[in-house]
């Protein structure tokens, strides 16, 4: 058993008022990173990433799921302290994957990958040099078939193989009335022969799992099963949590016999750390507009009875920010990490639109809210520079480099299943008092035909006016763009500025 | 009222074919019924839809359905005349229409529209209900009667929804809390009652200023004030907080039941208007009710709530007055906490009990006085079934659960039942039968 730590000293000099704002630069595209979490309504949630060493360097390789498209293992290629770069494997190139986790989960010494899949999830045995086999029938492990959108694992007391939890989804075979129809989440216990594992366990009541976490809320030695709820589609449910008791059947927390209270939130994430430092873990959950910070109001009751200092600590990080748009946000991965290296743990949230939904902010830039002396936060995604508007899902924060400054990866999804390329879309650009509309087209000319960039000719004008109006009708804002400028333009994003070279 | 065989009778007025035409009745049943069904689900899951968003909502899809078969019998009345700024629907024009094509058409682009910012998860239901209602309803029928039919339906829908976009409900934005909002300064003003960033302002301050349905004007039916604010142990209003914290602390596990059974809460349940569209949805079902009775019953109960949220959000945002959680804290016992969750915006009226008196008013008129019903509304939520003799008796234990949920006084639910009643008396009048 070994744990891998770096101490890593203050990025600069504070003053005792506010927190080192760290500074990061956008290297996606020249570290080699290209895959996009894609998909239509299936792969709305999900789009995990996950940071492990599996080519023996202890430099973080980078997986990223792509859902209805490959996922992807990229190599970490990065020079100690340098720019980063990855170079994209086939390594666990798999279609409809939603998330992964790293897990040594044989204890061999190398990890493995538990994969979490629209279907049937897998479980990855590492073979060492960043090489995998499917393990799940060796190992007795029953995949399914369901939406799977939630993970946890532990090693319960005297067990040598872990227990997994997997958090299903709604049943995606309901159209017309998919509400109400949250499937069952799994508990795979280690076989009673001490060797992979025992058919799954329903962790019934289910309500549409999108995090879960093992976890020792009352320091009593016995972790708990959290369970973060999606609203949006359970009947009768809420926010749960599991006992885990040796070799009984887990037990819901009750409101009767536990003092559980209930809450019933769009639950998509979990970040747990002890940041008011009274020993006990205290718990950040996503949902969407206000977010809560979940601190236990009294171990001494023995109670799982939380107040919520979201709004005292300043992170409810409800609404944007920054980018103009004022509808409130939608929260996914979130995690406390000392991201100035000041010995306070701050917080980062990757923020997306679920898809389409008008109610909420479709600029939704992620935050970087930084610890103060006092306790509260203090929002720094734009001067970090982490204020994308990607629609951003899982992510990690994690020293790439190794140069004792914490990196982050996030993963944007791109619904774009089918016609990537908008054919069918109309740009129209404001010529003076008058609207140009350029159909994108797949066709005409003599058997000729090209996908790539659209030059318009501006004349003297020094920027450009102009919207998309998307191939199923959505119309875009209008853009006022520079002139002498590539622009990347995504269905419900903000443009993207390229330079060649 | 319709007594049960005025019921049977009214959809034989509009039969050329009888054989064929029950048929067909059956599947305009089934189309109306489902596409409220569907309704129920998309105010859960659209966030904008809060109480009074969801009531104008259910007003709009109500009259819709009734339009769209008024147009086609002339045993049924219109709306247009009767209701604010309705104007004559568009007349069919010559050839055959079948009805089931025309209402299914109607509530699909009605749907389309109202519950546009539903999530994807909506959007793909609306998808799939408008393709499988749509097979349905045109199965068998020649191809140019349903083309004509749904144009026909279409054209129903564009008419009220036209009418729909200008009475100042329509546009819901931060899911209706203001931006900006300055709080009040004498003691019995609101305050916020949560540490929700978002409700620090109250929801929808100026939704009173929306064109009512049936009722002449959002003040027309005030309830006069509320007991005169007072700290005084033994006055009047520190006695009504007195009896809120000391119900809270003695709940039965009846009233506890009561309280979640009429809880109706936003974003989890299909709110208290839902509730009561729901328990006509239910009514249709065990009495099979005819599709004409079902679509005017529903255009009838959606104004009536509609125009209760109008005439209540008046009154709340007249007299401001403080949640019970507030002074109870301040004044009798700063640990005590509700039941229920307390909703962010002024106490004075209860909503629920002004839409609740509303509905059963429309409700009684309709169906009778002593008309019992079982209320299996929240049966997918755990909640068991309800059984009540009179749409006045459910209506009553609306009112009283808000005090049991120590989120209203028990003068905020009787003014508000007395204040509903009324409101739902204009809806009550209007005609819908020719």
């Amino acid at each position: 058993m070994r744990l891998v730590v770096l101490l890593a000293a203050l990025v600069a000099t504070p003053t005792l008022a506010d927190p080192v704002v760290p500074t990061f630069t956008d290297e996606t595209a020249a570290s080699g990173l290209s895959t996009v979490y894609d998909g239509d309504w299936d792969f709305m949630v999900g789009g995990g990433v996950a940071t492990f060493d599996c080519s023996g360097d202890r430099m973080p390789e980078v997986f990223l799921s792509g859902g209805a498209g490959p996922s992807a293992l990229y190599l970490n290629r990065s020079p100690v302290g340098g720019a980063l770069a990855f170079e994209k494997t086939d390594a666990v190139k798999l279609d409809a994957v939603l998330g992964a986790y790293p897990l040594d989960i044989d204890s061999d010494g190398v990890l493995d990958l538990v994969v979490l899949r629209q279907g049937e999830n897998k479980l990855l045995r590492g073979l060492g040099d960043c090489t995998f086999e499917d393990a799940s029938q060796a190992w007795g492990f029953d995949g399914g078939d369901a939406w799977s959108t939630a993970f946890a694992a532990i090693w319960e007391k005297g067990q040598t193989w872990p227990t997994l939890a997997i958090g299903n989804y709604l049943d995606r075979k309901e159209e017309a009335f998919p509400w109400g129809s949250c499937t069952d989440n799994w508990l795979h216990r280690p076989a009673p022969d001490g060797a992979g594992f025992a058919p799954p366990l329903p962790l019934t009541p289910s309500f549409c799992a999108l995090s879960m976490l093992f976890t020792d809320w009352n320091n009593s030695g016995q972790p708990a099963l959290r369970v973060s709820n999606d609203r949006e589609y359970y009947k009768g449910g809420q926010e749960q949590m599991w006992h885990l008791d040796p070799g009984a059947a887990p037990r819901l927390y009750t409101e009767k016999d536990d003092g559980w209270k209930r809450l019933r939130i769009w639950g998509m994430g979990i970040a747990a750390a002890d940041i008011t430092m009274d020993g006990y873990q205290d718990y950040f959950l996503t949902s969407m507009a206000d977010n809560k910070f979940q601190i236990l109001k009294d171990p001494a009751t023995g109670k799982p009875d939380f107040a919520d200092l979201a709004f005292k600590t300043g992170i409810t990080a409800h609404r944007p920010y920054t980018g103009g748009d004022t509808n409130p946000s939608t929260g996914w991965h979130a995690q406390f990490a000392d991201v100035n290296n000041d010995g306070r743990l701050d917080l980062f949230i990757a923020k997306g639109n679920v898809a389409k939904m008008p109610d909420f902010a479709a600029l939704d830039p992620n935050n970087l809210l930084l610890q103060n002396e006092d306790g509260t936060f203090t929002e720094a995604g734009d001067r970090a520079g982490v204020a994308s508007m990607g629609i951003a899902r899982g992510a990690q924060v994690v020293d790439l480099n190794l140069d004792g400054l914490l990196d982050i990866v996030v993963a944007n999804r791109q619904q774009a299943g089918a016609n990537r390329n908008a054919i069918g879309a109309v740009i129209e650009i404001r010529r003076s008092e008058k609207i140009e509309r350029h159909e994108i087209a797949s066709g005409g000319g003599h058997v000729s035909g090209s996908v790539g960039w659209l030059h318009f000719g501006l004349g003297p004008d020094k920027t450009a006016t102009l919207r998309v109006i998307w191939p199923d009708g959505t119309k875009g804002d209008w853009q006022t763009l520079p002139a002498g400028s590539f622009q990347i333009l995504r269905q419900g994003a903000a443009p993207e500025g390229w330079q060649p070279g | 009222m319709l007594n049960r065989r005025q019921i049977l009778a009214l959809p034989l007025l509009a039969l050329a074919h009888p054989a064929m035409a029950a048929d067909r009745a059956d599947v305009s049943r089934k189309v109306i019924l489902t596409w409220h069904k569907l309704i129920l689900e998309l105010v859960r899951h659209t966030a904008t839809y809060t109480p009074p968003v969801a009531a104008r909502a259910f007003a709009y899809v109500g009259i819709t359905a009734h339009e769209a078969l008024t147009s086609g019998n002339p045993a049924l009345r219109s709306l247009a005349g009767q209701v604010t700024d309705l104007s004559p629907l568009p007349a069919r024009p010559d050839g055959a229409f079948d009805e089931p094509c025309v209402i299914h058409s109607a509530l699909q682009a009605a749907v389309a529209e109202l519950f546009v910012n539903t999530g994807p998860t909506g959007q793909r239901a609306m998808e799939a209900m408008g393709r499988q209602m749509g097979e349905m309803a045109s199965e068998g029928i020649d191809s140019g009667t349903v083309d004509r039919s749904v144009a026909h339906g279409q054209a129903i829908a564009e008419h009220i929804l036209a009418w729909s976009r200008v009475d100042g409900g329509a546009v819901i934005e931060n899911m209706g809390f203001p931006m900006e909002y300055t709080p009040g300064t004498r003691p019995q003003d609101w305050v916020p009652t949560n540490l929700i960033r978002l409700q620090q302002a109250p929801l929808l301050p100026d939704w009173a200023k929306n064109r009512p349905f049936a009722m002449p004007s959002a003040d027309a039916d005030d309830p006069g004030p509320h007991p005169d604010y007072d700290e005084t142990p033994g006055s009047a209003f520190h006695s009504a907080a007195l009896e809120v914290c000391e119900t809270g602390r003695s709940l039965t596990d009846a009233q506890k039941l009561i309280a979640r059974f009429w809880s109706d809460d936003p974003m989890l349940t299909p709110t208290p208007a839902g509730h009561w569209i729901s328990i006509v949805l239910q009514i249709a079902e065990r009495d099979a009710l005819p599709a004409e009775v079902i679509s005017s019953t529903l255009a009838k109960l959606g104004v009536a709530q509609a125009d209760a949220f109008i005439s209540c959000w008046a009154t709340k945002f007249r007299y401001n007055l403080l949640r019970p959680v507030t002074y109870i804290k301040r004044h009798i016992d700063k640990t005590w906490e509700p039941l229920l969750i307390t909703p962010p915006f002024p106490e004075y009226t209860s909503g629920h009990s002004t839409q609740s008196g509303a509905a059963s008013t429309v409700l009684t008129a309709v169906f009778g006085d002593d008309f019992a019903f079982d209320d299996e509304t929240h049966v997918d939520e755990g909640l068991p079934v309800r059984s009540f003799p009179s749409f006045a008796a459910a209506a009553e234990e609306a009112a009283m659960s808000r005090l049991y949920g120590g989120i209203h006084f028990r003068f905020g639910n009787a003014k508000g039942l007395e204040q509903g009643r009324a409101v739902g008396a204009y809806a009550a009048a209007l005609r819908t039968e020719a």
